[in-house]
């Protein structure tokens, strides 16, 4: 039980920045990012003893994370992305730096994304290996170029066009 | 402008991280457990009083007709069999195996659950309510022997009227929200499936 309770303190130290991240991006708010991490890291917890090595841990926890932003339409609707640009530069401090107004309006760029789209792109920001992002999303890594290509090139243009406004 | 390159340069440099601490997490762990284990103590104790209830009425009070005895029976049975879905279906998302499938097959999965609770909470419902309209028929078998007879009428035009509003007013009301809310639902894991599918990029 120790042994669990450490393995999991280890799991949670090396992956929450990343699960929360891709929370963040397919949420569009922090506090429902925060929630979704911890529902994700509550799963990580009741099935570990269901990993069988077959993929590496991150991969794994992904994959967890991934279905639990899924199953997070089945209780709340899309909100409209000016609300989301909103709850963004909420959760900043008080007077939100150059940085941070950029920072929120990249994720308002993601949020005006499909759903696949803004799981891949958090990973592919975070730089994960593109094999990791395939078996986590469970499409091929060819496949994931194409898409990868062409989600790089809209978010930019998405971002830019924002950035005009 | 900007390329990907600095957009990802911006991304490395962003402030927010997760404020949700590994002991939250533990706590949350926890508490969600024994949350569940406490739904479950609640549920377990009303539906154990309710057959109790039931089975008390069955030993200690004399009915006079054979027709009441079912009528508990089909009670006890009902009760029995929505608690023992609810607490099928309850486990069946806490601790599906799916959830480490591939998104596609997890959406699968979701959208088959949902289909079910709908069809649980509508066609399920509509056989649940028959079998109380049963109950009550033959615990009026009874209640013909033991009531004056204009109690008895107004008993069974009371009884009937409740029927009636419950089928043709709440009943219709909550199968046209559960509708509008599985169709909604359905139609987001739909969208969600396609941009999951292999053939949509190659």
């Amino acid at each position: 039980m120790n042994n669990q309770r450490q393995l999991f303190q280890q799991l949670f130290e090396e992956n929450s920045k990343r699960v929360y991240h891709l929370c963040y991006g397919y949420t569009g708010d922090s506090d429902s990012a925060n929630d979704l991490m911890q529902e994700t890291f509550i799963k990580v917890w009741q099935n570990l003893d269901r990993f069988r090595n077959q993929s590496q841990f991150s991969t794994w926890i992904y994959r967890i994370a991934v279905n639990t932003c899924l199953s997070y339409l089945r209780t709340a609707k899309r909100r409209a992305t000016d609300e989301l640009n909103d709850s963004i530069i909420e959760n900043y401090t008080e007077e939100p730096s150059e940085k941070q107004e950029q920072i929120a309006q990249l994720y308002k760029s993601i949020a005006q994304l499909e759903e696949n789209e803004r799981i891949i792109i958090t990973m592919v920001l975070d730089e994960v290996p593109y094999p990791e992002i395939a078996e986590v999303a469970g499409i091929s890594e060819g496949n994931l170029r194409v898409k990868i290509h062409r989600i790089k090139h809209k978010l930019t243009e998405i971002y830019n066009s924002n950035e005009r406004v | 402008m900007k390329g990907f390159d600095e957009i990802q340069q911006l991304w490395h440099g962003q402030a927010p991280d997760p404020n949700v601490s590994f002991d939250t997490v533990l706590k949350r762990i926890r508490s969600s457990r024994s949350a569940f284990a406490r739904k479950l103590f609640w549920q377990s104790i009303s539906t154990g009083v309710a057959v109790a209830i039931l089975l008390w009425m069955c030993l200690t009070v004399d009915f006079s007709t054979w027709t009441t005895y079912l009528a508990i029976a089909i009670m006890i049975g009902c009760i029995c069999y929505y608690f023992a879905s609810q607490l099928r279906d309850y486990r069946d998302i806490s601790n599906s195996r799916d959830l480490l499938s591939k998104p596609q097959d997890y959406i699968r999965y979701l959208k088959t659950f949902q289909q079910k609770r709908y069809r649980f909470n509508t066609r399920n419902y509509a056989i649940y309510e028959v079998c109380i309209a049963v109950a009550f028929a033959l615990y009026g078998v009874e209640m013909y022997f033991a009531l004056p007879l204009w109690t008895f009428i107004g008993l069974v035009v009371f009884v009937i009227f409740w029927f009636v509003i419950c089928h043709v007013v709440f009943m219709k009301q909550y199968i046209r929200n559960e509708n509008a809310r599985i169709g909604e639902m359905i139609d987001n894991l739909e969208r969600i499936k396609g941009q999951f599918s292999e053939s949509k990029e190659s």
